[in-house]
């Protein structure tokens, strides 16, 4: 019992720590907020709604996100990995586009879809399209090559060979790449709505950062952390769970 | 005008003198080395013919060409007289590597039920099918194991049962029995020996083991490695002359059986 307790003790010094300070020789700051003090407007922004509203809208911008990369990458690293002749010619033009910066994206998102969900939406998928895509044709290129020629001497359609042989061999690969693109697209969505989509959790965020409310700022900014590793720890379990399913918990 | 009946006949009649497969002097280069040097024989319909030779000789190779795997560099191998450029359902290939070409994911009957897949049955027949095919290979207890749970032996035969769903005319074998222990290997020799036979399949079996090659054998077909400029990898071709049904101990008691063998071993011995 205490000993499953013993990592709490560090975070939850640091914040008492805060609080004293706070409470003694900075009081009165402007720009830090007393521990207590976020909670308790965080219970506030929790009562009035704000809070699952914006967090709602950032959760469902990053799954939509990855929905529409984990769909077009899946695919496009399938048929990659599977032809060593398209990942040859197709090599440039991934290096070239992965290392633009998400965030790079925005303006041209804004300029084609304006402010909303689907500006959000297209650059949360731009960002965790390229680990699913590198990571998808690096799966396919790992399936044993035994298994290929199998659905050779089957003599077994370019379909079936992807549905019935490639697919199930990447499944456990293919829920690592996932769990990284949902780490990627909650990371990118906030940074979305911090830098010009007003919605959601980073635009609460910067809107009490705004109005000098330290105390709400900081309540939003405790609260991502928790949602991040709540949803996090959830992909890792998923990812884990579908490996041992798969006999395959290397 | 022939009555479809006749013509049948005649076809039949005709059948043993169109060979169901020929190697017109196939050889092949793999990443600029000669792996096989223009070979030719024959192999009618019915035939069991084994191929032996040292480690490096081609006969893997050889086999993965007459299935249309590896690309012949010289001359070509026709089946019914047509050249093969790509794997055919009428020709079903055991792995020697049983482990890695089942797929670990599905269970032993959804492994045989890959080759009606690949075959277009539709799904309502494929259960029963499978069921005779794996009651034909001893395994009708197991079809809901996976593979991670059944011996060497026992997905060896999962393996081979998914060919004979295939309904193949043709079954190429590579090494198929060379991981398995001793016993294993005997009874997995003598199903194989009964089933082609019942099926009326025709084998082409890859081996290192010369009294294997033997026992199973209609004829025995000996390559060479580096044989040399402009000579064939093709050494020698021994007839097997022991009627089947064949058994473990008299079979190799047989002196006929005791001749080639010698025979055999002499002829490799000699640094072929």
């Amino acid at each position: 019992m205490w000993r499953r307790l013993r990592p709490w003790w560090f975070p939850l010094g640091l914040l008492l720590l805060l609080e004293l300070h706070l409470r003694s020789l900075a009081a009165g700051s402007d720009s830090l907020a007393p521990p207590i003090a976020a909670l308790r407007a965080f219970a506030g922004a929790a009562r009035d709604g704000s809070l699952w509203q914006a967090t709602l809208f950032t959760l469902g911008a990053a799954a939509s996100g990855l929905a529409v990369a984990a769909a077009l990458a899946i695919p496009l690293g399938i048929t990659l990995g599977l032809s060593p002749r398209a990942s040859r010619l197709s090599a440039l033009s991934i290096e070239l586009l992965r290392p633009i910066p998400s965030v790079a994206l925005i303006p041209l998102a804004m300029l084609v879809f304006g402010f909303g969900l689907r500006m959000e939406t297209s650059v949360v998928a731009f960002a965790s399209f390229w680990p699913m895509l590198i990571l998808t044709r690096a799966a396919v290129s790992q399936v044993e090559p035994r298994l290929l020629e199998v659905s050779q001497v089957l003599a077994l359609s370019p379909w079936q060979r992807g549905l019935k042989i490639v697919l199930p061999a990447i499944v456990p690969r293919l829920f690592v790449a996932l769990r990284l693109g949902v780490a990627v697209s909650l990371v990118v969505a906030v940074t979305v709505e911090i830098a010009a989509n007003p919605n959601g959790m980073g635009y609460a965020m910067m809107i009490a950062q705004q109005s000098l409310d330290p105390a709400l700022m900081l309540a939003w900014l405790g609260w991502i952390g928790v949602v991040g590793y709540a949803i996090n720890l959830a992909a890792l379990m998923l990812q884990q769970r579908v490996a041992r399913a798969m006999g395959a918990a290397e | 005008m022939a009555l479809p009946a006749e013509q049948a006949a005649l076809a039949t009649s005709a059948a043993p003198a169109q060979p169901l497969l020929c190697f017109d002097g196939v050889g092949i280069h793999l990443g600029g080395r000669e792996i096989l040097s223009p070979t030719s024989f024959e192999v009618t319909r019915g035939e069991f013919v084994c191929i032996v030779g040292p480690s490096g000789c081609g006969k893997t190779t050889l086999l993965r060409a007459a299935t249309g795997l590896v690309r012949c560099s010289a001359g070509q191998v026709r089946r019914h007289g047509r050249p093969v450029t790509q794997p055919s359902r009428e020709v079903a290939f055991v792995f020697q590597d049983y482990g890695r070409a089942l797929l670990p994911w599905r269970t032993v009957q959804g492994n045989v039920g890959l080759a009606l897949e690949a075959a277009g049955v539709a799904a309502p027949k494929r259960p029963a099918r499978i069921a005779a095919v794996l009651d034909k290979v001893g395994l009708g207890a197991h079809a809901h194991k996976f593979p991670a749970q059944l011996s060497g032996g026992m997905q060896q035969r999962v393996q081979i049962a998914r060919c004979l769903a295939q309904q193949p005319e043709l079954l190429m074998m590579d090494e198929p029995f060379g991981a398995l222990d001793a016993l294993t290997r005997h009874s997995l020799q003598d199903e194989v020996a009964r089933l082609v036979q019942h099926e009326g399949l025709t084998v082409l079996f890859v081996t290192h083991d010369l009294e294997e090659a033997i026992y199973l054998g209609d004829r025995v077909i000996a390559l060479q490695s580096n044989p040399g400029p402009g000579r064939p990898s093709l050494a020698r071709t021994i007839e097997v002359p022991i009627p089947r049904p064949r058994d473990q101990l008299t079979t190799k008691e047989h002196s006929d059986f005791l001749r080639l063998r010698r025979e055999l071993f002499a002829f490799i011995e000699q640094g072929h």
